[in-house]
């Protein structure tokens, strides 16, 4: 089956389930009950207002959260399980690009990406660093810190730090919210082409509705820890749910 | 066993370490208090006399609390919320009498005022203990007073600026919101002023820690040195009980605050009078107590400077060697306590090292003899072990709320991005943090330095027999030796620091610019 980015789902890309899933912050309760199956390949939008708990599903599905109840599974295999981490986030096969962007301050922009490569003993380092720097076409600044890059050079780092090792899942928690549109569009267009060739499954939380609907094959609207509405962007777009009427319209 | 249990007992065991160290001894204290044979003396801790000598205490650490809340306040105010030439200067030169022995600026002041006045006795009183202790312990307002102003956010001083006047935009929204940095700053410096026995003792005035100090060492009434200690233990313990949250994260022990969003004002019209006032401030705090010391130093028929190194050198040398090694250990105690805390939810070890900072120091002193003077652990007592203990007591709690300051602006997210990329734990402690806190590390390791070197306290009451140690030796020696005899050492023990202080400086200012990243 392909799928309209070009992305075809087959048994490489994971399936990701998430299964009553509740999750608190000390007393409060940030998901409630959560269930929901990401579809294999392609991309699905989290979409929702600051607070409804979409950065915490990324974090549930990195591993980086354990869940206060429920099961995460992804291809089949239990991660995560009520309160205990079951695969550490390491072995999920998952990049992850943070709000902050979590740029080592203190590395430069080769080093950045070659930590991770080193760690895990890949061969002709050199060589994949800058095969991913041209890509995105920041090749010459491999030798900057990140405080000397702009705030789109930055993002590109992050992302092809975290494509690096060639995940199967790809989460990004408002990457791109600080830049302006037609860089988020260019990056965003680099980053269609990669999944395109990489086939891997993106999951990108955003509040901002149209680049969900710019971006996304699937969007799940979210809502106070719960889904108001999800599946293909017309689908959601049919919702009856008045949060979602309101909150697609403005 | 699960292994998640293995791993919180394996994690629990240096906070019981730190405990039985350090806190044991303090509730040791308390339970030898409470289960004494000699009632009368723990009625007597209580007695009239002792209420009011602990009143009398309270009311001049009161007074210098208030007057130096109200300057530090001041010059923060200036050196934070202004702009003007030299700030960099004046915040370092105004902060260096806090890094300096209370009684060098006792000595200074007698100095002074002797050479003003002729040998008048006046400075021999109250009024002299609460100018040097305002002296001491201004700074100290300043850097947290200073510390909360710079993160007070343009937006709310802009919004307020709206609709009135600069000054009562200053007292109706700065000044509340700063607070709790005034209420902890007051508390603090009362405490600190309430806790040193220093000058008060070189000055002669009965002081409730001078009375603890005496009946304990001269004396020798350990049930009425140990009851006086508890009570003065239980009024530090409430009186920092109303910001205890606050003075537990101490923002204000902190190397810089990153994306700070404080508004500073330009002034133009009133630079020179500004500059005058810090001047003056300066001349008293710093400049006119060396110069006072360099002359009473000549004073004497004999250039007393040659007596004095010599009595000094060994001491000096002593001295840099115990503050160095109790400084690798409050900076790597520091660092654990301060992760503990900050990554790792475990507050018991900043907790015990906030409950040793608050106790004065001859109650700190007193609490570690009696625990520790046993047959048994002599391998501490009668070593420089228990004088690492008091400086980790009195001084670990500096050094980790400066490093968990610095823990706490490294974003958790660049732990997690290297988690996610299967870089093991210590790896990314060494290869992420570590460089990452290298000017907080610093910053520690200077003023645990500074702090060791100079600390009298406790130093004066645990120090081992045949050992001579910089401060002790000076003070110890005022009470029998000519004037200018002590002035010499004095000078010395203050030029030793001072020089230690700009060595430091310097290094600091190349390791900032290495490490700092924008």
């Amino acid at each position: 089956m392909w799928l309209e980015n070009g992305c075809s789902k087959d048994i490489n890309m994971p399936e990701i389930i998430l299964q009553h899933i509740t999750h608190c912050y000390g007393d409060k309760e940030v998901l409630n009950n959560f269930s929901y199956s990401f579809e294999q390949g392609g991309t699905t939008c989290l979409l929702g207002p600051s607070g409804c708990g979409k950065t915490t599903v990324l974090r549930l599905i990195a591993g980086l959260e354990r869940p206060s109840s429920g099961v995460i599974k992804i291809d089949g295999v239990k991660v995560s399980e009520k309160g205990v981490i079951l695969i550490p986030p390491h072995q999920r096969q998952v990049g992850f690009v943070f709000q902050d962007l979590a740029l080592w301050p203190h590395f430069s922009v080769y080093k950045n990406i070659a930590f991770a490569l080193k760690e895990s003993k890949e061969a002709n380092i050199k060589e994949k660093i800058f095969e991913w720097l041209e890509l995105f076409g920041i090749s010459d600044k491999a030798r900057k810190y990140p405080h000397q890059l702009s705030g789109g050079q930055k993002q590109m780092v992050a992302i092809a730090r975290s494509l690096v090792l060639q995940p199967k899942i790809l989460l990004m928690d408002e990457p791109l919210a600080n830049i302006d549109a037609h860089l988020k569009e260019r990056i965003l267009g680099h980053l269609k082409d990669i999944q395109r060739q990489q086939q891997f499954t993106m999951l990108y939380v955003t509040h901002d509705q149209k680049e969900a609907m710019n971006t996304g094959d699937y969007i799940v609207v979210m809502n106070a820890g719960k889904i108001a509405a999800a599946g293909s962007k017309e689908e959601v777009s049919r919702s009856s749910s008045e949060f979602v009427k309101s909150f697609l319209k403005t | 066993m699960d292994r998640a249990i293995v791993r919180h007992i394996i994690r629990m065991v240096p906070s019981l370490l730190l405990f039985l160290l350090l806190g044991l001894p303090l509730v040791l204290l308390l339970l030898q208090w409470l289960s004494g044979e000699d009632k009368s003396a723990l009625l007597s801790s209580i007695s009239r006399e002792t209420l009011v000598l602990v009143g009398k205490s309270l009311l001049i650490s009161g007074i210098v609390a208030l007057l130096a809340t109200f300057t530090g306040t001041v010059c923060g105010f200036i050196l934070y919320k202004l702009r003007f030439a030299f700030i960099g200067i004046y915040k370092v030169a105004l902060l260096l009498p806090l890094l300096i022995s209370p009684y060098i600026f006792a000595v200074a002041w007698k100095d002074g005022f002797f050479w003003l006045f002729g040998n008048n006795a006046a400075i021999y009183s109250d009024a002299g203990v609460i100018l040097v202790h305002t002296i001491v312990f201004f700074p100290l307002a300043m850097l947290i007073t200073g510390s909360a102003l710079s993160q007070v956010d343009a937006g709310y001083e802009e919004a307020g600026l709206m609709l009135m006047p600069f000054r009562k935009m200053v007292v109706k929204i700065v000044l509340p919101l700063i607070r709790p940095a005034l209420t902890i700053s007051f508390l603090l410096i009362l405490i600190f002023s309430l806790s040193d026995f220093s000058v008060p003792a070189f000055f002669g005035v009965r002081t409730f820690t001078t009375e603890i100090f005496t009946q304990f060492s001269a004396l020798y009434n350990f049930p009425l040195a140990i009851g006086q200690s508890v009570l003065l233990l239980f009024i530090c313990l409430l009186l920092m009980l109303a910001e205890a949250r606050y003075l537990s994260d101490a923002p204000f022990f902190s190397v810089s605050v990153k994306g700070g969003v404080s508004k500073k004002y330009n002034i133009q019209k009133r630079q020179a009078l500004f500059h005058a006032l810090l001047w003056l401030l300066l001349i008293m705090v710093l400049l006119m107590p060396v110069f006072m010391l360099g002359i009473q130093s000549l004073s004497g028929r004999t250039l007393f400077f040659r007596e004095a190194w010599i009595l000094m050198r060994p001491a000096a040398l002593q001295s840099v060697k115990l503050a160095l090694s109790g400084t690798l250990l409050l900076t790597s105690v520091g660092l654990w306590t301060a992760y503990a805390k900050d990554r790792m939810g475990n507050r018991l070890p900043n907790v015990l090292l906030l409950l040793t900072f608050i106790v004065p120091s001859t109650v700190l002193g007193i609490a570690l003899i009696r625990y520790y003077n046993l047959s048994a652990m002599n391998f501490i007592y009668g070593t420089t072990a228990i004088l690492l203990l008091a400086y980790l007591g009195k001084f670990g709690f500096i050094a980790s709320r400066i490093i968990g300051n610095g823990i706490r602006q490294i974003p958790v997210s660049l732990e997690e991005s290297a988690l996610v990329m299967g870089i093991p734990s210590w790896k990314i402690f060494v290869k992420i943090n570590l460089p990452l806190l290298v000017p907080s590390l610093f910053a520690a390791f200077v003023l645990s330095f500074i702090l060791s070197l100079g600390e009298l306290g406790v130093t004066m009451l645990v120090y081992p027999p045949g050992m001579e140690l910089m401060p002790v030796k000076t003070f110890t020696i005022s009470a029998n030796a000519p004037e200018a005899l002590t002035s010499s050492m004095t000078l010395i023990n203050l030029g030793v620091t001072i020089a230690l202080i700009a060595l430091f400086f310097v290094a600091g200012k190349w390791l900032f610019k290495r490490y700092q990243y924008a």
